[in-house]
C-alpha cells in the first residue's frame, strides 16, 4: 500500500544575477539580471508503508527542495503529492502532527536547557498523553543508552550524543512517517551504527522512513529503495540491490604481476589505473568477457604475482548516474 | 608599515563591498544613520522649543555638544567598534584560532577587520549637525580649533579604549552581549554640557571615566569657554587608551595559553 | 474547543517555562539592567534639574512628574519588552525556522509564550531591583497611582510591544538583509512611544499623530496611566477611557500581526526556506 504518491512535482524560483568584478557590483545596485530556475522537474514515485528509501543525489540536484515539498514547507510550483492522505501544504496543520522530521544541519534542541526539557515542550506541542510519552521516552533513551546524558545542557554533548536526542525528538510522537535529512553526518562510526540500528528497529515495528544522504554506507545498510535526483529529475528508482546492476555485470581486479604490464586489448577490459608498471587495477565487463576466460588470457600474457576479484564499489556507480549529462 | 596598510586597505575594501552586496540594505542603513542622527538631539531640541533651556548655554551652543558626540560615534564605528562584537563572536564560536595562525598582530588585523563602513551614515549626518550648530555661534579661532581636534584625538582615545576593554572582558565574561550597553550608559554623560553635574559626577566624568573628553570638552574648547583642566583630563585618555591596548593583548595571550 | 484552550494553555507554559529556564543561565544578562538603568536615570536626573531650576513646570509637567516618568518608563520597559524581532530574522536567516513549520506549532504563539518567560525573569532581575533602587536610593515616587489600572495597562503594552516586534521580524519572510527595514522602525518606535522624552514634548501635530501610530501604547502611555493621568495633543482623558483606548490599539495592532503572519507563511512556503 503506497503511503506517499508523488506525480509530476516541479518547482521553479526566480534567481537574480550579477558579476563578481567591482563595476558589477557597482551597477547591480540599479539594475539586477532575472532568471528562473527548475530545481525539481516532473518528479514522479511512490513510497509503500514500511519501506526505507533513499534519496540520492549530487549537492544541488533538488533533493531538499523535494523534501521540503514532502513535509509541507515549501508548495510545488505544479504537481500534486498525497503523504498519508494529506496534501501535505494546504492540510499542514493536520499534516505535521502525523510526521517526524529530522534536519541533520538544523536543530530542534535548546542550545542551553538539557535535552530532556526540549522533549517535555514537544510533549505538550504534540499532545502527547503522558503515559505514551513516559513509556516511549524511557523506551527510546535505553535504546541509544543515553539516560544520564539528557539532564545535562544540550550545548555540553557531542554530535553524537544531540543526533541521538534529536531523533528522540522526532519520534516521541510515534509519527508513521519519519524525514531524515542527512542523519549521520559528521558522526563517528559507533554513533553512526546505534542509529541505524535504531532506524531498522523502527521500521521493523512499522516506520516508514524518507532518508537523504550522502553516506553510501547509510545506503548500503539502510535502504530497500533507492532514489536517485539529478539536476531536478529521476534518474533512478528501484531496489538498492539492482544499483550495482546499473552499469552492467562489472568486476573490479586488482593485478599485481613480476613483469611490466602493457595493454590488455579485450573486448569488455579497461584498466581503470595504473598504479605502478608492475601494479593495475582493471574493470572487467563480464557479459562482454567471462571471467574464466580473461583469467586464461590474462596469465599467458602476464606473470601473476596476486590477483584480487572485487565488486564494482558504489560509489562508483553513483559517480557515473552523477555524472550523467541529463540534457 | 606598508604591509599594515596594504592588510588595513584590503579588509576596508572587503568590507564595503560586502555592504553593497545587500544594495537596498546598504542604502536604506546608511540613509536611516543620517535620519536617526537627526533626531539623536530631539530632547535637545524639545526642551528649547518648550522654552527652557541649560542654564548659561544657547540651543546651538548645546546642539554642538551633541554633534561632536555624533562625530565622535561616527568615526568609533568606522573604524574599531567593531572589534567588540568581532571578538566576542570569535571566541563563542571558537574561531578565533583562524585569526590568531596569521602572520600579523592579531589585534591589528582583527581592528581592520572591525572596519564598517556602514556608519558612514552617521559622519555626514554629525556633520551637517555640526556645520549647522557652529553657524549660530562664534568664539572659533585658529587656535581653538587645533586644540578642538586635539581634544577630539583624546576623546578618541577613550572610545578606543572602552572598546577594546569591552572586547577584552567578552574573553572571558563570553555571553554578555550587554557589556557595550554598560559603557553606553556612561557616555551618555558626556553628551550634555557638564556644567548641569555636581563636582562630583564632573570629576568623575573628567579624570576616571573620561567621558566628557568625547564632546562637551572638545566642543567647549572650539567655542572658546575652556578650563585648564580639559587638557589635565588628556592624560587618563591616554591612560584609558593604553589600559585598553594592554588588556585586550593580556587577554588574548592567556587565550592562546589556555588552548581557548 | 475547551480542549484546545487547555492545550494551548499548557504548550505556552512548557515554553515559557523552557525559555526562563534557558535565559536563566544568562541571569547577569538580565543584571545588568540593575546597572543601566539607574546610570540612565542619573543622567535624566541632572538633565532635567538643571532645566526646571527656575520653572516649576514644562509642557504641563512638574520636575517630579518628570522624574517619576522616567522611572516609569524604565520599570514598564522590564516587564514589557521582548527580542521577537530579532529572534525571528535569526531563526528565518539560519533556516532553524523550519524546525517550527515542521511541528504543530504557530510560531507567533511561540514566541508569545518565549516572552512570557523571559519576562518573568525581567520581573525579578530587573524590575524588582530597580525598583528597589529607585524608591529607597533616589527617593523618587514609583509606586503606582491606581495598581490594577496599572497592571491592565502594562499587560496590554506586554501585548503590543510584541505585536510591534514581532511584525518588524516578518520583514525577514520577505527580504534576505532585513536590517535596514528593522531599523527603521525601531528608530521610529525609539521616538514615538515617548521613551525618550514625553510626548508632550512633541509639537501638537506629531501629538495627534501619535494616537494613530502604535507606539505610544508601549511606553507614554501605560507611564501616564502608572503616574495618574493622561493628557496628550491638549486632550485630557479620565484613566478607564485611556485603558479603552489602549485595548482597541491593541486589537487593532493584534489583527494587523496576524494577518501579515498568515501572508508572511504563504510567501515563505512559495520560495523556499
Amino acid at each position: 500500500m503506497d503511503i506517499i504518491t508523488v506525480k509530476n512535482l516541479t518547482k521553479q524560483y526566480e534567481a537574480y544575477h550579477r558579476g563578481q568584478d567591482a563595476k558589477s557590483v557597482f551597477k547591480s545596485l540599479f539594475h539586477r539580471e532575472k532568471s528562473i530556475i527548475t530545481s525539481v522537474e516532473d518528479l514522479s514515485f511512490s513510497v509503500g508503508k514500511g519501506e526505507i528509501i533513499g534519496i540520492l543525489g549530487p549537492n544541488g540536484a533538488g533533493k531538499s527542495t523535494t523534501i521540503k515539498m514532502l513535509t509541507g514547507v515549501l508548495y510545488p510550483t505544479s504537481g500534486e503529492i498525497n503523504v498519508l492522505g494529506y496534501n501535505p501544504h494546504k492540510q499542514k496543520n493536520q499534516y505535521v502532527k502525523q510526521i517526524g522530521v529530522l534536519f541533520g544541519q538544523k536543530s530542534q534542541l535548546i542550545w542551553d536547557i538539557p535535552p530532556l526539557d526540549s522533549f517535555y515542550m514537544n510533549k505538550e506541542i504534540y499532545d502527547i498523553p503522558t503515559n505514551d510519552f513516559r513509556t516511549r521516552l524511557d523506551r527510546f533513551v535505553s535504546m541509544f543508552e543515553i539516560g544520564d546524558i539528557i539532564t545535562k545542557p544540550t550545548r555540553t554533548l557531542s554530535l553524537g550524543e544531540r543526533m541521538k536526542c534529536e531523533f528522540i525528538m522526532a519520534m516521541l510522537h510515534s509519527p508513521p512517517v519519519v524525514f531524515l535529512d542527512e542523519p549521520t553526518i559528521g558522526l563517528d562510526v559507533i554513533a553512526k551504527q546505534r542509529i541505524r540500528e535504531f532506524i531498522k528497529q523502527m521500521n521493523q515495528e512499522g516506520t516508514t522512513f524518507i532518508l537523504t544522504t550522502h553516506d553510501l554506507e547509510d545506503v548500503e545498510r539502510l535502504v530497500q529503495r533507492v532514489l536517485i535526483i539529478h539536476q531536478g529529475k529521476k534518474v533512478y528508482d528501484d531496489k538498492f540491490s539492482e544499483l550495482r546492476l546499473h552499469l552492467g555485470a562489472k568486476k573490479m581486479v586488482r593485478l599485481s604481476a613480476a613483469t611490466t604490464i602493457g595493454d590488455i586489448d579485450l573486448p569488455g577490459t579497461l584498466i581503470s589505473e595504473r598504479i605502478s608498471d608492475y601494479e593495475v587495477e582493471l574493470e572487467i565487463d563480464t557479459d562482454q568477457c567471462k571471467m574464466g576466460e580473461f583469467l586464461h588470457i590474462l596469465s599467458e600474457k602476464v606473470e601473476i604475482l596476486d590477483i584480487s576479484i572485487k565488486e564494482i564499489q558504489i560509489e562508483k556507480i553513483i559517480s557515473s548516474i552523477y555524472e550523467m549529462d541529463i540534457g | 608599515m606598508k604591509r599594515m596598510y596594504q592588510i588595513y586597505k584590503t579588509c576596508m575594501k572587503a568590507n564595503i563591498a560586502s555592504a553593497i552586496t545587500y544594495r537596498v540594505n546598504f542604502i536604506l542603513n546608511s540613509l536611516i544613520m543620517l535620519i536617526g542622527n537627526v533626531l539623536f538631539p530631539l530632547v535637545t531640541v524639545f526642551i528649547y522649543n518648550s522654552n527652557a533651556s541649560f542654564e548659561g548655554w544657547t540651543f546651538k551652543e548645546a546642539l554642538l555638544i551633541q554633534s561632536v558626540f555624533i562625530l565622535s560615534t561616527a568615526c568609533a564605528g568606522i573604524f574599531f567598534n567593531g572589534i567588540m562584537w568581532n571578538t566576542m563572536s570569535h571566541v563563542v564560536e571558537g574561531t578565533l584560532e583562524v585569526v590568531l595562525i596569521k602572520p600579523t598582530s592579531s589585534l591589528f588585523l582583527l581592528l581592520a577587520r572591525s572596519f564598517e563602513f556602514e556608519s558612514i551614515g552617521l559622519l555626514g549626518g554629525g556633520v551637517v549637525m555640526f556645520v549647522y550648530a557652529l553657524s549660530g555661534i562664534d568664539g572659533m579661532t585658529i587656535g581653538s580649533w587645533f586644540l578642538f581636534l586635539l581634544l577630539f584625538g583624546a576623546g578618541l582615545l577613550v572610545m578606543f579604549g572602552v572598546a577594546l576593554i569591552v572586547a577584552a572582558i567578552s574573553f572571558k565574561w563570553v555571553a554578555n552581549s550587554r557589556l557595550p550597553e554598560m559603557f553606553e550608559s556612561i557616555k551618555s554623560f558626556g553628551r550634555y554640557p557638564g556644567t548641569i553635574f555636581p563636582k562630583a559626577v564632573v570629576a568623575v566624568s573628567s579624570f576616571l571615566f573620561p567621558v566628557s573628553m568625547i564632546a562637551y570638552f572638545p566642543a567647549s574648547t572650539l567655542i572658546g569657554r575652556w578650563e585648564a583642566y580639559f587638557f589635565i583630563a588628556i592624560i587618563p585618555c591616554a591612560l584609558f587608551a593604553a589600559f585598553g591596548i594592554w588588556l585586550y593583548t593580556y587577554m588574548l595571550r592567556s587565550y592562546k595559553s589556555a588552548g581557548g | 474547543m475547551f480542549e484546545k484552550i487547555k492545550h494551548r494553555f499548557r504548550v505556552m507554559r512548557a515554553v515559557a517555562f523552557v525559555t526562563y529556564k534557558e535565559w536563566s543561565a544568562y541571569r547577569t544578562h538580565s543584571m545588568v539592567s540593575i546597572f543601566v538603568g539607574p546610570v540612565y536615570f542619573l543622567v535624566q536626573y541632572y538633565i532635567w534639574s538643571a532645566v526646571y531650576s527656575g520653572e516649576s513646570s514644562i509642557n504641563g509637567m512638574s520636575l517630579s512628574q518628570m522624574l517619576s516618568y522616567f522611572c516609569a518608563t524604565m520599570l514598564i520597559n522590564y516587564l514589557t519588552m521582548d527580542f521577537a524581532d530579532w529572534n525571528l530574522q535569526m531563526l528565518i536567516r539560519t533556516g532553524k525556522f523550519i524546525t517550527f513549520s515542521l511541528r504543530p506549532m504557530n510560531h507567533m504563539f511561540y514566541a508569545l509564550s518565549q516572552k512570557a518567560g523571559h519576562r518573568v525573569l525581567g520581573l525579578l532581575f530587573e524590575f524588582i531591583p530597580c525598583f528597589m533602587i529607585f524608591f529607597f536610593i533616589f527617593h523618587i515616587d514609583v509606586l503606582p497611582a491606581n495598581l490594577l489600572y496599572a497592571m491592565l495597562s502594562i499587560a496590554m503594552a506586554f501585548m503590543m510591544n510584541f505585536f510591534i516586534h514581532y511584525s518588524i521580524g516578518m520583514v525577514a519572510f520577505w527580504m534576505v538583509q532585513s536590517s535596514s527595514i528593522r531599523n527603521f522602525f525601531s528608530l521610529c518606535e525609539g521616538i514615538f512611544s515617548g521613551s525618550l522624552i514625553p510626548l508632550v514634548f512633541f509639537p501638537k501635530s506629531l501629538q495627534l499623530a501619535s494616537f494613530f501610530l502604535p507606539f505610544q501604547y508601549t511606553t507614554f502611555l501605560p507611564a501616564m496611566v502608572y503616574t495618574g493621568s493622561y493628557t496628550l495633543a491638549d486632550i485630557t482623558l479620565p484613566i478607564p477611557q485611556v485603558l479603552l483606548l489602549q485595548l482597541v490599539a491593541v486589537i487593532i495592532a493584534g489583527i494587523v500581526c496576524r494577518v501579515l503572519y498568515a501572508v508572511s507563511l504563504k510567501h515563505f512556503t512559495g520560495v523556499g526556506a
